[in-house]
């Protein structure tokens, strides 16, 4: 089973900085953060290089798995709609109806 | 105690100068740790972890770009493949 298959490919690629990978590229600014705060080291100003790298990786991973995200929700609405289609005798298009048949009966009390 | 500090450093174990080392017994396991000196950085590690950082942005925005073109691409198929050619 492929992370990303071919037909993925035919959708609309996500931006670069989407919220999976903005949101995974600070958990790993965090992560250097918090490494630093546990080896006692001055918490932003130490370790710009482990800050930028574990950034990176984090917006890296996140989209791969926003791209993957994406890949498996248009699956499912492919595969509904297409049961959808073939199932039209449970799926009825409800008839519209007027605003005047929904509401009751206006009787003012004056 | 003399001694013990004279072997240690004919073993080359103890760093330069006040290391605040637990104590210069012998250990018997095989791997040996020096306390990272965070006042001289580690430069190899420094420029490792820029270049990765830099390799993994540069395969990053060409992935994108890719997609964005492989997308435009079968976009346009299936325009052709729909309504024909014009």
């Amino acid at each position: 089973m492929a992370f990303l298959p071919d037909e993925s490919r035919s959708l609309p690629p996500p931006p670069l900085l989407n919220k999976g990978s903005v949101w995974l590229g600070f958990a790993g600014w965090l992560a250097a953060l918090l490494d630093n705060a546990f080896n006692h080291r001055p918490i932003l100003r130490a370790g710009i290089h482990r800050q930028v790298l574990f950034a990176s990786l984090g917006c890296f991973v996140g989209y791969q798995l926003v791209k993957r995200t994406e890949y498996v929700y248009a699956k499912v609405d492919r595969e509904l709609l297409e049961y959808i289609r073939h199932h039209p005798v449970d799926f009825p298009l409800a008839d519209k109806k007027r605003i005047g048949q929904l509401l009751e009966d206006f009787h003012p009390v004056r | 105690m003399a001694a013990g500090l004279r072997a240690v450093r004919r073993w080359g174990l103890l760093a330069a100068a006040a290391s605040p080392s637990p104590s210069p017994a012998f250990t018997r396991s095989v791997s040996v740790v020096k306390e990272a000196n965070s006042g001289q950085p580690n430069w190899l590690g420094v420029g490792m972890a820029f270049g990765t950082s830099a390799v993994l942005w540069a395969f990053l925005i060409k992935e994108h770009n890719e997609d964005v073109m492989e997308y435009e691409r079968r976009k346009q198929e299936r325009q052709h493949k729909c309504t024909g050619c014009s």
